[in-house]
């Protein structure tokens, strides 16, 4: 080939083209190393296993409950249980996806191939919140079912078809998915893993904590809007002790912090690479 | 299209701040298809942050640069244009290299067979499913050059190419870089090892402390900042040494004895020396090399200089 | 230049092979030179004393602010110490993810390598890091448990709600307490990070073990396996350790059983930890 000036203007590459490469990068970035799938299956794990031992427990010691916990008690957000700890391996599984480049000095590589760095970031958050999702769903049906096969009368338990059961078993997924966002997005403002690790961590479990030491009333005002104590309403059938957020407003709530986090990344993208 | 056709990167006033510091202080250039072009200076000296603002991973204080007359940063699958390898490590270790390339090809629509092409290429088609993490340094150099090839781009640049690679290794990407060249497209190689560049690069660039020291074909650079010099040893080296300096040539006198002649040819001393009477033991050109004319240019411009270490 | 090279040479060939105890001093020195020079590892105590002190007179502050409100019941239930100490749970996080920062930081660009080069007897690095480590941990939390008390305390009895002091029987006990319990997590982070190895999962083992896994089986009713294990996950030793009146709902060890308890986690988990190190390719 002779060397003539390559000038002349490259091919109009649809939009639509472009965003499913990239998406297709990010998905094959995302299969490809052991700590994705792991993670999968760790947070599944979790949650099967923290609804049998949870509700077994529940069943044996059922005898012996004051009647008003037994009244208070929520079958389904005790089945779901183990979510307080499957999220923080969903979120370490988000803020890792991003995080990992960083460390790696993958991220230069990435965007030498995409430029466009809002758009690697909303494929990669979209690939994640598609996979996740669709996992944590999956999986939120067959602990349902065990953990309230496990809660046999007299333990009071319930069937899918009651009023608030589905939208419960489709809040676990989501709640778990927004966990994970937010994992991403922090992990862009930080991209260091320890410290965005602590900082998700840190506001989805130690927060809730903090703020329960305040005296009684105000702590239940603000920890009512935290974004775990918000976003676990989801999952129960029970409004939780003084929360008064329902299901939806309580995912609504989290999915704000979301959004904010999100913007806060997608205005730092640019920033010059670690 | 034939994108293989060469890009012509070109750079006007580039110039780069960071804070108190000017990495890049205003400098102009044009990378030229069909040639390697060596991109020479000390540590510090602005090279990586050029490349960077090359690839569109930093923007530029003021000043442009551009491949094929665009900017690196609103491109649509630049690898398609552009190749680079940076930084070899720049991997998951936890990655096999084929889904490292893999992933690489996906984002810019480059068909998953090339992939398989480029391994075959740089010759890790057998440990292409495994770890990178594992590779050792030359095995990792490969992979990043195999990347920058992904897209059989028009455009090439390499930071440190050879750095890792064993002899072998090294006289394949020597005669990588040269077929590239010859293809028609554009090589940008930046390094510090003196002999490879002297034996890759037809065109160099010096850059010192943020500007431009040389823009030049390697012989001219050569050339004009390097001492041609004649290297005499004799009988009785002070005689010949007052004999040359009547005649008009610069002598260097060492504690060896041999003299170090500027401004007479080999022939014109083996002349006065039988006119004169005397004994020679030695007579020999001092070949001019890249890496005394490099330091004679950039010499003024070295940022972090170690002592040279003397013998006891 | 050429005396140096003259005193390389004749440098320190002609000295004995170092003894155990220049060794050791060796080691710490270096490990110590680690931890200061990297901003993480200042971050992180720096974080801790802030975010403990500044929570403690956060809550003390606003039991003082809602006292005229409270009914007689909740004052009468209200118990200064431990409402004083509450935080140090939460401020135990930040020594430990401080202990695990000390290992992954090696991890992370094969520093560890460099170190295994200095000093081969990993028994003796490792040592080295859980010593200096313990020493920074337990002064940190001196100064933040201390400070938290008396300045928590000092909102309490400037509001005229029921208050102690450092005379008072059993609450200097309770203060040590808290301190030896945070030093302790900090220790827990530091060879549960050598077990992981991976910096994330021993992030995450750090948050799990002192939040989540309490919070978990808190809600679970009263039986053999919460009478027997739960009183002996590491928070609910801590709270023996320094709160006056722990949560009965979870267990309660008495106070030398507390101690020999939280010195026994820390104890085995070091004993792994070497082991894994000797077992480990760097």
């Amino acid at each position: 080939m002779s060397a003539q000036a390559g000038t002349a203007p490259r091919p109009r590459i649809s939009l639509d083209s472009r965003l499913r490469a990239t998406a297709l990068s990010e998905w094959i970035k995302f299969r490809s190393i052991r700590s994705g799938p792991l993670n999968l299956l760790l947070t599944a794990a979790i949650v099967l296993l923290g609804a049998w031992l949870l509700d077994a427990q529940t069943r044996s010691g059922w005898a012996t409950m004051p009647p008003g916990a037994r009244a208070s008690f929520d079958p389904i957000g005790t089945t779901f249980n183990g979510i307080q700890l499957a999220q923080l391996f969903v979120g370490a599984l988000g803020v890792m996806t991003v995080t990992g480049e960083y460390t790696s000095g993958l991220i230069r590589g990435t965007f030498l191939a995409t430029p466009q760095r809002a758009q690697v970031l909303a494929m990669k958050a979209l690939v994640f919140t598609v996979v996740v999702w669709a996992w944590c769903t999956a999986l939120s049906f067959p602990a349902f079912f065990l953990g309230q096969s496990i809660l046999s009368s007299p333990a009071k338990h319930v069937g899918i078809g009651a009023p608030g059961a589905l939208t419960a078993v489709f809040g676990a997924g989501l709640y778990l998915t927004c966990v994970g966002l937010l994992g991403v997005f922090i992990g862009v403002v930080v991209r260091r893993t320890p410290a965005a690790l602590s900082a998700l961590f840190g506001l989805v479990a130690v927060l809730p904590f903090a703020v329960n030491l305040l005296p009684s009333t105000l702590g239940s005002q603000v920890g009512e809007y935290l974004p775990s104590n918000a976003g676990e309403q989801a999952w129960h059938l029970l409004p939780g002790g003084a929360y008064m957020l329902g299901p939806w407003s309580g995912l609504s709530v989290l999915i704000a912090y979301v959004a904010v986090a999100a913007l806060a990344a997608f205005a730092l993208i640019r920033r010059r690479d670690a | 299209m034939d994108e293989r056709a060469g890009a012509t990167i070109e750079a006007q006033s580039l110039k780069k701040v960071y804070g108190n510091t000017t990495a890049v202080d205003g400098i102009d250039f044009q990378i030229k298809p069909g040639r390697v072009t060596g991109f020479l200076g000390p540590n510090g000296a602005g090279k990586s942050t050029t490349m960077r603002m090359i690839l569109g991973l930093d923007l530029p204080t003021s000043g442009t640069v551009t491949v094929n007359g665009r900017g690196y940063q609103g491109q649509v699958w630049p690898l398609h244009e552009v190749g680079a390898l940076l930084d070899a490590r720049a991997v998951h270790p936890g990655r096999s290299a084929y889904n490292h390339l893999l992933s690489l090809a996906a984002a810019n629509g480059i068909a998953r067979k090339r992939v398989d092409e480029v391994l075959e290429q740089v010759g890790l088609t057998s440990v292409a499913h495994k770890r990178a993490g594992g590779f050792s340094l030359g095995m990792s150099q490969r992979l990043g050059i195999a990347g920058a090839l992904l897209g059989d781009p028009g455009a090439l640049l390499f930071d440190e190419p050879v750095n890792g690679l064993d002899p072998e290794g090294i006289l394949w990407i020597r005669t990588l870089m040269r077929t590239l060249a010859t293809e028609g497209r554009t090589v940008l190689v930046s390094s510090h090892l003196m002999s490879e560049m002297a034996l890759t690069a037809d065109h160099l660039l010096v850059i010192g402390r943020g500007r431009m020291l040389a823009d030049m074909p390697l012989s001219e650079l050569i050339a004009r900042n390097s001492g041609e010099r004649v290297e005499v040893r004799s009988a009785d080296p002070q005689r010949m040494a007052a004999d040359l300096r009547a005649a008009g040539a610069q002598v260097t006198l060492e504690p060896d004895g041999t003299l170090g002649v500027l401004g007479l040819g080999s022939k014109q001393i083996g002349e006065l020396s039988y006119e004169r009477g005397h004994v020679l033991h030695q007579l020999r050109d001092v070949t001019a090399s890249l890496e005394e004319a490099y330091f004679r240019l950039t010499g003024e411009s070295v940022e972090y200089r170690a002592p040279i270490p003397v013998a006891a | 230049m050429s005396h140096t090279m003259a005193a390389l040479s004749t440098g320190s060939a002609g000295h004995a092979p170092p003894t155990a105890y220049r060794r050791a001093r060796a080691a710490l020195a270096a490990e110590w030179i680690k931890l200061r020079s990297l901003r993480s590892m200042l971050v992180t105590p720096l974080l801790a004393v802030i975010v403990s002190i500044g929570l403690a007179n956060l809550v003390c502050f606003n039991w003082v602010k809602k006292w005229p409100h409270l009914d007689a019941a909740h004052k009468a239930g209200f118990v200064p110490l431990d409402t004083n100490l509450n935080f140090v749970i939460i401020g135990a996080i930040f020594l430990g993810v401080l202990g695990a920062l000390v290992v992954t930081n090696e991890y992370g660009h094969g520093l560890i390598r460099t170190t295994l080069a200095a000093t081969p007897q990993r028994g003796l690095v490792l040592a080295a890091k859980a010593v200096v480590l313990g020493l920074v941990a337990f002064m940190v939390s001196a100064v933040i448990c201390f400070t938290a008390f008396f300045t928590g305390q000092a909102q309490l009895s400037g509001g005229h709600l029921p208050h102690v002091s450092l005379g008072d029987p059993g609450v200097l006990g309770h203060v040590l307490g808290a301190v030896c319990y945070m030093t302790a997590v900090g220790l827990i982070g530091l060879f549960g990070a050598v077990l992981v190895r991976s910096a994330a999962a021993a992030i995450s083992v750090v948050f799990a073990l002192l939040f989540v896994l309490p919070a978990l089986v808190s809600g679970l009713p009263d039986d053999i396996a919460k009478r027997d294990i739960v009183p002996y996950l590491p928070t609910n030793l801590g709270g023996s350790l320094y709160l006056s009146h722990p949560h009965h709902a979870v267990g309660v060890a008495s106070t030398p059983i507390a101690v020999l308890a939280t010195a026994a986690w820390v104890v085995v988990l070091g004993v792994a930890a070497a082991f894994t190190l000797r077992g480990h390719d760097a």
